[in-house]
């Protein structure tokens, strides 16, 4: 420990002294002056970068939310409570007269919806494919499975949207909706295939790489002479990594599922291909016919409304749907860090 | 008794790792069949014809044209945004990895400020863009709507730089770890020579850490590929350049860069039966080509990280 120190205050005290040595070095005092602008120069360009890059976020905020103040303040709570967002949206558009009201709920509660359905089938799915990968693979599987999960977390969420309307949709349609069915809740909601259910399955294969990745990672981590103290009590393999590797690694497992939400709330376009193309709250009283009626999420609704934004109460009705996502997010990644510290604690503590 | 509930259980725990097996063949399976499906009906489409002309909004499928401008896009996107994420990505990491104090309130909330932009949706980011650009003071970057003050908020040049701020805490990230990780021996030794700091980061770290740091890029130019929602939203819903007509031309360049086009997501997007166009096999064709993109970048970094193991293996 005493070594260690003495060592880098010996490291800072040799650059602190750099300038003027190099300057021993190389000839002149002129040059030597040169050097020392050099250096501060630099730094201040890298601290530039530094401040642009960190900052960045606060601006975002205040535009965001500057501009999301107006419809915020009219409709208070409202927004956030009451429903009918694309009846306000066409009241809003073809009016003679600025029209304001605007009720976000279906839109919170679609994201909701997909984002917990995709968190479910994601931590089955993904947990399962964690311990295939930390534990149970020969490393002639392993790897190419590494390499497609790695390949899943860079396929455009554009080309998840195309396939999924290309193929699970009209999967749905076949199987699950009859024309009988459709007749009968034509007056509740269009049931196309576009559904609740294909937003589900589509959202969880966008998300889970990024939880197996952290998961198995978190699972690989866990110190070697855990599993061997359990073995070595004659437990099961399968036992060991249920009863003590999986219990250590939660906290890196909470961060995988904290990640795949992140992610899972914000996407878009590929929503917007699949889910329908309506802010319909799906009815638990329909039984299971709730997962086959459409939902449109909140970021799914900034692209669908796009064309809109030249109303002035739309645009910002728009913004303060931003608001909520960008809240959302930051409170994700704040939860991640945190996580991630009781997690790096714990394993000083060992 | 307890012999039966043993086996009962024992029955129970092998059923454990086949489902584990299971899960990750589900995954593997949909990987598999979400890059060879548009890959085998996409190639049907592709040829020099489809690939050398512009797209036609069309509803007539035989008529819709080709994806010559949703390619030239996708490129100018990725030039205008990596160049200008490069240097303040690469300036971050280096602040943050060699001169910060790791232990400072400033640093710390620093990387929080990078951390929380890496959550931000491209939704977001990309109605940011709109009402920031359009500020009548950044019309240069785009153009003046017609009988107002303000600017139109949407070009490639808006779009590549709202592109910046997607894709650059994960590239600072990908690069302060790389630069974190060249051993602290490199940096006493050329201190030892008597140099400088700077000379020190760029004569011995940077080196180094170069393997990372072009991971780091590359894994940033796969997000910029692969981004829909900043594209329509920053760059517009043009099919085609709206700049000058003759848009490859040299000195219409910054024209076309003040105007709007389509990158090859957009052309997915729109030519899906879900945007205007209602083209899925013009829709196919353009994916097979983000895709073939997407497999090239994978193999690229995939490339770098086991030559750079092999370096440091030697070394």
């Amino acid at each position: 420990m005493e070594n260690t120190n003495r060592k880098s205050v010996e490291i800072k005290k040799i650059r602190g002294v750099l300038p003027s040595s190099e300057a021993l070095f190389s000839s002149t005092k002129s040059q030597a002056r040169w050097y020392r602008i050099q250096e501060k120069i630099i730094e201040n360009m890298l601290l530039l970068a530094t401040i642009i890059s960190s900052t960045a976020i606060f601006f975002i905020i205040l535009f965001v939310a500057k501009e999301a103040l107006s419809s915020l303040k009219h409709n208070g709570l409202a927004f956030f409570i009451a429903g009918g967002w694309d009846q306000h949206i066409q009241e809003a558009w073809f009016s003679e007269t600025p029209k304001w009201d605007f009720g976000a709920l279906p839109l919170i509660l679609g994201t909701f919806l997909t984002t917990g359905g995709a968190l479910l089938l994601t931590f089955v799915l993904g947990t399962g494919c964690a311990i295939f990968l930390a534990e149970l693979a020969p490393d002639a599987i392993r790897r190419p499975v590494e390499a497609m999960v790695r390949l899943l977390a860079g396929i455009p969420s554009v080309i998840f949207g195309l396939i999924g309307l290309m193929v699970v949709v009209p999967f749905i349609m076949d199987n699950f909706i009859s024309n009988e069915l459709a007749l009968k809740f034509i007056a509740v909601a269009p049931l196309d295939g576009q559904s609740l259910l294909a937003g589900v399955i589509v959202l969880t294969f966008m998300v889970l790489p990024f939880y197996v990745t952290v998961a198995t990672d978190a699972i690989r981590a866990v110190p070697k002479p855990y599993k061997e103290a359990s073995l070595a009590l004659g437990v099961t393999q399968w036992r060991s990594v249920t009863k003590v590797l999986i219990p250590v690694a939660i906290p890196g497992i909470v961060t995988g599922m904290i990640l795949a939400s992140a992610r899972a709330v914000g996407e878009a376009i590929a929503l917007s291909m699949v889910s329908g193309g309506m802010a319909f709250i799906p009815d638990p009283s329909h039984g299971l016919v709730f997962f086959l009626e459409p939902v449109r999420v909140m970021a799914s609704a900034i692209i669908d409304n796009k064309e809109a934004m030249s109303v002035k109460a739309i645009e910002s009705a728009l913004f303060g749907v931003g608001t909520i996502l960008l809240f959302i997010s930051i409170l994700l990644s704040l939860t991640a860090r945190l996580v991630f510290s009781w997690y790096q604690k714990q394993v000083m503590a060992k | 008794m307890i012999n039966g509930q043993l086996i009962k259980r024992s029955r129970l725990v092998a059923l454990g790792p086949v489902l584990c097996w299971l899960s990750a063949a589900i995954i593997v399976a949909v990987c598999a069949g979400l890059v060879l499906y548009p890959l085998i009906i996409g190639a049907k489409m592709v040829n020099l014809e489809f690939l050398l002309t512009d797209p036609i909004p069309s509803f007539n499928e035989a008529l819709a044209g080709g994806i010559l401008t949703p390619i030239a896009g996708t490129i100018i996107i990725i030039l205008i945004a990596t160049f200008v994420t490069v240097p303040i990505a690469l300036g971050t990491a280096i602040y943050l990895s060699e001169y910060a104090n790791r232990d400072s309130v400033i640093t710390k909330s620093i990387s929080l400020g990078v951390d929380v932009l890496a959550g931000v949706p491209s939704a977001v980011l990309a109605i940011f863009g709109l009402i920031l650009f359009s500020l009548p003071q950044l019309a240069f970057l785009s153009s003046k709507v017609e009988g107002t003050e303000l600017a139109l908020g949407s070009s490639f040049l808006v779009g590549g730089l709202i592109m910046m701020l997607h894709i650059v805490s994960f590239v600072i990230k990908a690069m302060e770890e790389s630069i974190r990780s060249v051993p602290e021996n490199y940096r006493t030794a050329a201190y030892a020579l008597g140099t400088t700091r700077w000379r020190v980061i760029r004569k011995a770290v940077l080196p180094a850490a170069l393997p990372g740091v072009i991971t780091g890029i590359i894994l940033g130019i796969g997000l910029i590929a692969g981004d829909t929602a900043i594209i329509t939203l920053c760059v517009g819903g043009s099919m085609t350049m709206t700049g000058a007509e003759q848009w490859w031309l040299p000195w219409n360049w910054l024209e076309t860069l003040q105007g709007s086009g389509s990158t090859l997501t957009t052309f997915v997007y729109y030519s899906s039966p879900a945007g205007e166009g209602n083209a899925p096999n013009k829709a196919f064709g353009a994916a097979f080509i983000l895709i073939l993109i997407v497999l090239f970048l994978n193999l690229t970094v995939d490339y770098i990280m086991a030559k750079s193991k092999k370096v440091k293996a030697a070394a």
